[in-house]
């Protein structure tokens, strides 16, 4: 059978990126356009900025795509695009320029769900993942828990009801004056720090559901702090600790609770929260004892990128799901 | 020379092919700003009504701004992608030339303004008495009263007795201008007071004859205003 080269597109958030994977499989190139730095002078993402940035970057990047995969435009057999969810403003640069790009090339344009993106990079990287499996997915803007039936069909089990997982660690992360963004920021401190020397709760709301709660858990440790920060009698990097230890106990927990009454084999992670080396550590760790397999993609494809969406979007190009020239963003998510 | 000349930066969502000053067919459309939708379909349709694929096209353009912030992105996302694919040089044009256009042959000062929101108009001023608009001021966000202020001195300075306000800034502030204004004001008709693809391309071909293209790695619209975080973090211009 003839290979099949997808580009994808992603401007969901901060990161402009492009990538050519082939047969959903073999990453050709995968570009990357980070505005960390820029976003970082805010606290936080502006949207507005993100766009602007999106429209300065992406007719580069996805030339980039092209050369880095030593490809022409004409070679691939199809555009994927992020069209959900994410900033709106940022989303419809990528939706945009894809549709044009695809309809003058006279190609399918692919629309593709950013969460279902994160959870395939687990099928880029690692291609022996046996199925049914549950998949922990945790971001800035999620924290589910999904059981799959295969990789293309799944149902959510469990959400957060508050805050997602990532949020927390930002709105911590900024509580604290440990900078942006907020995952890595804490990873960071709590690496300097020991955890338990103060204790802050574990919200597991119903024992027996897999809803996540993390707003509780962001009050006390900013409570905290302000307590700690006058009396001085423990460090930000104690507190930073404890923080990543309370919030990961909780995710392990429920993860490998589903994994287990579902009586899978497999448990994925994806998502921006999925490249934290504690959680990472303690999944695997207390997985083991279960004999559950542990999948998470490497830490360049749990980040936002466009292999994820240009390999996913394999399937549906396979079914021919094309999307049409009226394709539309949405910010918030229609369906998982 | 064929131009496909795409328009999106205000509730209009437009799109037009013009042989050079000939216009061969033209879409407006000032319902339901669903630009992201409509848009890329326009183009589809309007190329195929009169026999045109995207290869038969010798450039595009597009109007760059000032504007919506999304709808000018919108708009100029998708011509990045067509040129890219198409290989097809893009020519970017102001949305205040374009309303601009849409006047010649007249002695009163044009004055384009779009309505920027939070109080201010988007503005720019051109003497129209040739074919083609001449800009005279630079563009710039103000709001209405010092708007107006600039357009009677510059009215008066260039000897302008009459006045032709152009764009949907009009329509927001049109008690205060035709009170304001009086009988210096010329009435325009509807058809000729919001941004034309149309025009866009004919003012996008005489650029391509000067060969004045955007570099589309390059190209991003000219917004006028910071976006709201930049201003309060005391950024410079844009
Ligand atoms: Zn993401």
């Amino acid at each position: 059978m003839k290979d099949i080269l997808i580009l994808g597109i992603e401007t969901s958030c901060d990161e402009t990126a492009a990538s050519i994977v082939k047969n959903g499989r073999h990453i050709l190139s995968n570009v990357i356009n980070s505005q960390i730095n820029i976003h970082r002078e805010f606290g936080g993402v502006v949207p507005e900025v993100a766009s602007r940035k999106h429209i300065e970057n992406i007719a580069v990047v996805v030339d980039n795509a092209f050369q880095e995969a030593g490809l022409g435009y004409n070679d691939v057999d199809a555009i994927a695009v992020t069209n959900q969810p994410g900033l709106i403003g940022a989303l419809l640069v990528g939706v945009s320029f894809a549709k044009g790009f695809a309809w003058a090339l006279g190609r399918p344009l692919l629309a593709v769900n950013h969460l279902h993106g994160h959870i395939y990079a687990n099928v880029l990287e690692h291609g022996d993942i046996s199925f049914p499996a549950v998949c922990l997915v945790v971001s800035g803007g999620h924290t589910s828990l999904l059981y799959m039936k295969d990789i293309n069909h799944y149902k959510v089990i469990g959400e957060t009801r508050d805050d997602a997982a990532g949020e927390a660690f930002d709105k911590v992360a900024r509580f604290l004056g440990l900078g942006y963004p907020g995952g890595p920021a804490i990873q960071k401190a709590a690496a300097q720090g020991t955890a338990g020397k103060m204790k802050l709760p574990r919200i597991f709301l119903d024992k027996n559901d897999f809803e996540f709660s993390f707003s509780g858990l962001k009050t006390a440790a900013m409570n905290a702090w302000k307590r700690i920060e006058k009396s001085r009698e423990l460090e930000v990097t104690d507190l930073a600790a404890e923080f990543q230890q309370a919030l990961v106990e909780v995710l392990v927990e429920k993860s490998l609770k589903a994994a287990k009454i579902n009586r899978v084999e497999s448990l994925l992670m994806a998502g921006g929260v999925a490249a934290n080396e504690h959680l990472r550590f303690l999944m695997k760790e207390k997985a083991d004892q279960e004999n559950i397999k542990v999948y998470y993609p490497s830490l360049a494809l749990c980040t936002d990128n466009a292999a994820m969406i240009a390999g996913v979007a394999y399937q549906q190009y396979i079914t021919k799901s094309y999307a049409p020239l009226e394709l539309n963003a949405h910010p918030g998510l229609l369906s998982l | 020379m064929l131009i496909l000349a795409v328009d999106s930066s205000t509730p209009v969502a437009g799109a037009a092919v013009v042989d050079e000053d000939r216009v061969i067919i033209e879409s407006f459309t000032n319902y339901k700003k669903t630009h992201s939708e409509t848009l890329m379909p326009t183009i589809n349709r309007i190329l195929r009504e009169c026999d045109c694929t995207i290869g038969d096209i010798d450039a595009l353009a597009v109007t760059a701004g000032p504007g919506s912030f999304t709808g000018l992105r919108i708009g100029m996302a998708a011509v990045k992608g067509i040129s890219m694919a198409a290989k097809k040089p893009v020519v970017a044009v102001s949305t205040l030339d374009t309303l601009a256009g849409n006047i010649a042959g007249s002695n009163a000062l044009v004055a384009a303004l779009l309505d920027a929101r939070k109080n201010e108009v988007y503005c720019a001023f051109y003497d129209a008495s040739g074919i083609r608009p001449e800009r005279l001021r630079e563009p710039m966000a103000c709001a209405p009263e010092t708007f107006l202020s600039e357009a009677r001195a510059l009215a008066d300075y260039e000897h302008k007795d009459k006045i032709i306000l152009l764009g949907d800034g009009y329509y927001r502030y049109s008690d205060y201008f035709n009170t304001e204004l009086t009988n210096r004001l010329i009435p325009i008709p509807g058809h000729l007071m919001l941004p034309r693809a149309a025009a866009a391309g004919i003012l996008a071909a005489h650029k391509a004859r000067q060969g004045e293209f955007a570099d589309v790695f390059q190209l991003r619209p000219w917004y006028i205003r910071l976006s709201e975080a930049e201003y309060r973090l005391g950024k410079g211009e844009v």
